[in-house]
């Protein structure tokens, strides 16, 4: 019993963990324009729309994330293996690891943005001194959180893989849900904040992102406060639901039926999720209602 | 013929020649690893090429948009092919291996439900954001009707884009996508598991126990290191996005199950090769 109480108390630490990672994650590739919006950071200028956007695209969010984590918590491991603190092996591991993140978006910034000379792109030094510390911070945010309940599964809970394997594992799997939940909320909802809201961005409008605010042009640190509200939480939760709901269910339930307890609740957790959005798809077909008429659409 | 003259054929076209090549390459391989080590060495290749086959013909249910997903132009998950369901297939590999210990059927089965329970959450976030954050319905650009609901989809489309969100099947191939890529994943670890367990303590003089860590360690990176090599090549074979099984891009899959078992054979080989050398 006391064990169970014990990895109850784990998994809930992992999932709060996961939720920091994952905002972390979007908000710092959000600011660096890292996803799959980058691609109209990287063509604005070529349809004539020059900007001040961060464009720090060093690879997709979750090989990057793969990496730093992984380098977080081998670096981790080691300091581990000289007898120092976990709990600081794993700060001096992050750190090492967000400065190596640090250098790939200083030559991403400068590589992306001086392959566009010929389109009239200048190079800001003042945009790779204000905005790579930002996303330094909000990297190391998610690096720390991902290594941490990495090392908490594997240390506390006992899972067989060693500590950068896993961290490698999670990186990539919160590189995946970061940029599959908020990637759309940045690219459409803030790169294309002059369109239509409740409609895509159309495919002729392609390059014509935002670039003035208030005051001025607009900075990735204004992208980050704005994302950071929506895309951000979704890819928070969406992040921490699947780190907490799978080790939820295998702590509680494994040992029912010899693994079949952990089967069966998955499988009903999938169906939990799958009616959620299907309730979401008809709320929305219900109250937005149709663009067009339906014989005007199929014609 | 010139590039010019030649029939466009959306890349999608079987190429027979190929597929026999591939064929047999397969049996070459298998021959070559026969001979090197006919009992273990084969049943762990065969697991691998199995898992290499699953994981290949998974990632063509999931529906991933790329760039043009993430401007509201295309449904689809807004990231990469290979990216989203090495994240799926690696958290499926994650409670597979946990589950190692209650046998090859049980962990399997665990790995695919883990991977599945992935893509539900994440593709019901996507829907989430699109609906609550952007306040646009999901409708798909391939198809007039959802094959599973019925939905009308043309009048949802909003102008000038192709389609967004995840409509109903698309969300159900995202699961059976991260199913299928979660026991795959899985699978090619407990093959690759199972051979080192027994082949390590010979190879290193050392107890079972001794070994396990490193039998683990390794095993546990060759699986993410085919698991990557299986997603990125059918993200060449759907050439980037697709919207899942009801895809017209879905009916290449036999050409990546071809190319995922040879390559899978190949690397499964190269991981045998490291104790049976």
């Amino acid at each position: 019993m006391e064990n169970i109480v014990f990895g109850i108390g784990i998994t809930a630490l992992t999932g709060a963990l996961a939720t920091v990672a994952g905002s972390a994650e979007d908000t710092e590739s959000n600011i660096g324009s890292q996803g799959d919006p980058n691609s109209q950071v990287q063509l604005a200028p070529q349809m004539g729309f020059l900007h001040r956007i961060f464009n720090k695209a060093v690879a997709g969010e979750p090989p990057a994330y793969g990496l730093w984590c992984a380098l977080g918590a081998g670096l981790a491991w080691a300091f581990m293996a000289m007898q120092v603190n976990a709990i600081l092996a794993i700060v001096l591991g992050c750190i090492l690891a967000v400065f190596v993140q640090g250098v790939y978006a200083t030559t991403a910034y400068l590589g992306r943005t001086a392959s566009l000379a010929k389109f009239g792109q200048p190079v800001y030094v003042d945009i790779i001194k204000s905005m790579t510390t930002v996303t330094m911070a909000h990297a190391f945010i998610a690096i720390f959180c991902t290594v941490a309940l990495c090392q908490l599964i594997n240390g506390a809970l006992g899972h067989p893989f060693p500590l950068p394997l896993l961290a490698l594992i999670w990186g990539i799997a919160l590189g995946a849900a970061g940029s599959a939940t908020g990637n759309p909320y940045y690219g459409k909802e803030r790169q294309y904040q002059n369109q239509k809201f409740g409609a895509g961005v159309p495919i002729s409008a392609s390059g014509n992102i935002v670039r003035y605010a208030e005051a001025g042009e607009r900075n990735s640190i204004d992208n980050g406060f704005f994302t950071h509200k929506i895309g951000g939480s979704a890819s928070g939760i969406c992040f921490g639901l699947i780190v907490f709901l799978e080790i939820w269910r295998t702590i509680l339930f494994e040992r029912i039926y010899a693994g079949w307890g952990a089967i069966a609740v998955g499988v009903l957790m999938i169906l939990v999720f799958t009616v959620i959005d299907r309730y979401i798809e008809v709320w929305a077909r219900k109250n937005y209602g149709p663009y067009t008429a339906a014989k005007e659409a199929d014609a | 013929m010139s590039a010019v003259a030649a029939k466009p054929q959306a890349g999608g076209a079987m190429n027979p020649t190929a597929m026999a090549v591939g064929v047999v390459l397969l049996i070459i391989i298998l021959g070559a690893c026969y001979y090197v080590s006919p009992n273990l060495g084969l049943t762990a290749l065969i697991g691998v090429i199995v898992g290499g086959v699953l994981i290949g013909f998974g990632t063509h249910f999931v529906p991933v948009g790329g760039a043009p997903a993430a401007m509201g132009q295309a449904p689809g998950i807004a990231t990469g092919v290979a990216m989203l369901a090495a994240g799926a297939g690696l958290a499926g590999l994650f409670g597979g291996a946990w589950a190692a210990p209650l046998g090859t059927t049980v962990a399997t089965i665990t790995g695919g439900i883990g991977g599945g329970l992935m893509m539900a959450i994440t593709c019901m976030m996507v829907n989430f954001v699109y609906v609550y954050g952007m306040g646009i319905p999901a409708a798909s650009g391939k198809v007039l009707h959802d094959p599973i609901t019925g939905d009308s989809q043309a009048e949802f489309k909003s102008q000038g884009t192709e389609g967004h969100g995840l409509p109903f099947v698309s969300f159900v191939g995202g699961v059976i996508g991260g199913i299928l890529a979660g026991a795959g994943g899985t699978l090619i670890y407990l093959a690759l598991l199972d051979l080192y367990k027994a082949t390590f303590p010979t190879l290193m003089s050392a107890t079972h126990a001794q070994v396990l860590p490193v039998a683990v360690s390794v095993a546990g990176m060759f699986a993410v290191a085919m698991f990557l090599v299986n997603a990125v090549l059918t993200a060449y074979n759907i050439t980037g996005t697709i919207e899942g099984p009801h895809d017209p891009k879905f009916k290449r899959w036999p050409r990546a199950i071809v190319a995922s078992a040879v390559a899978s054979a190949l690397c499964g080989f190269v991981a045998i090769l490291i104790v049976a050398i």
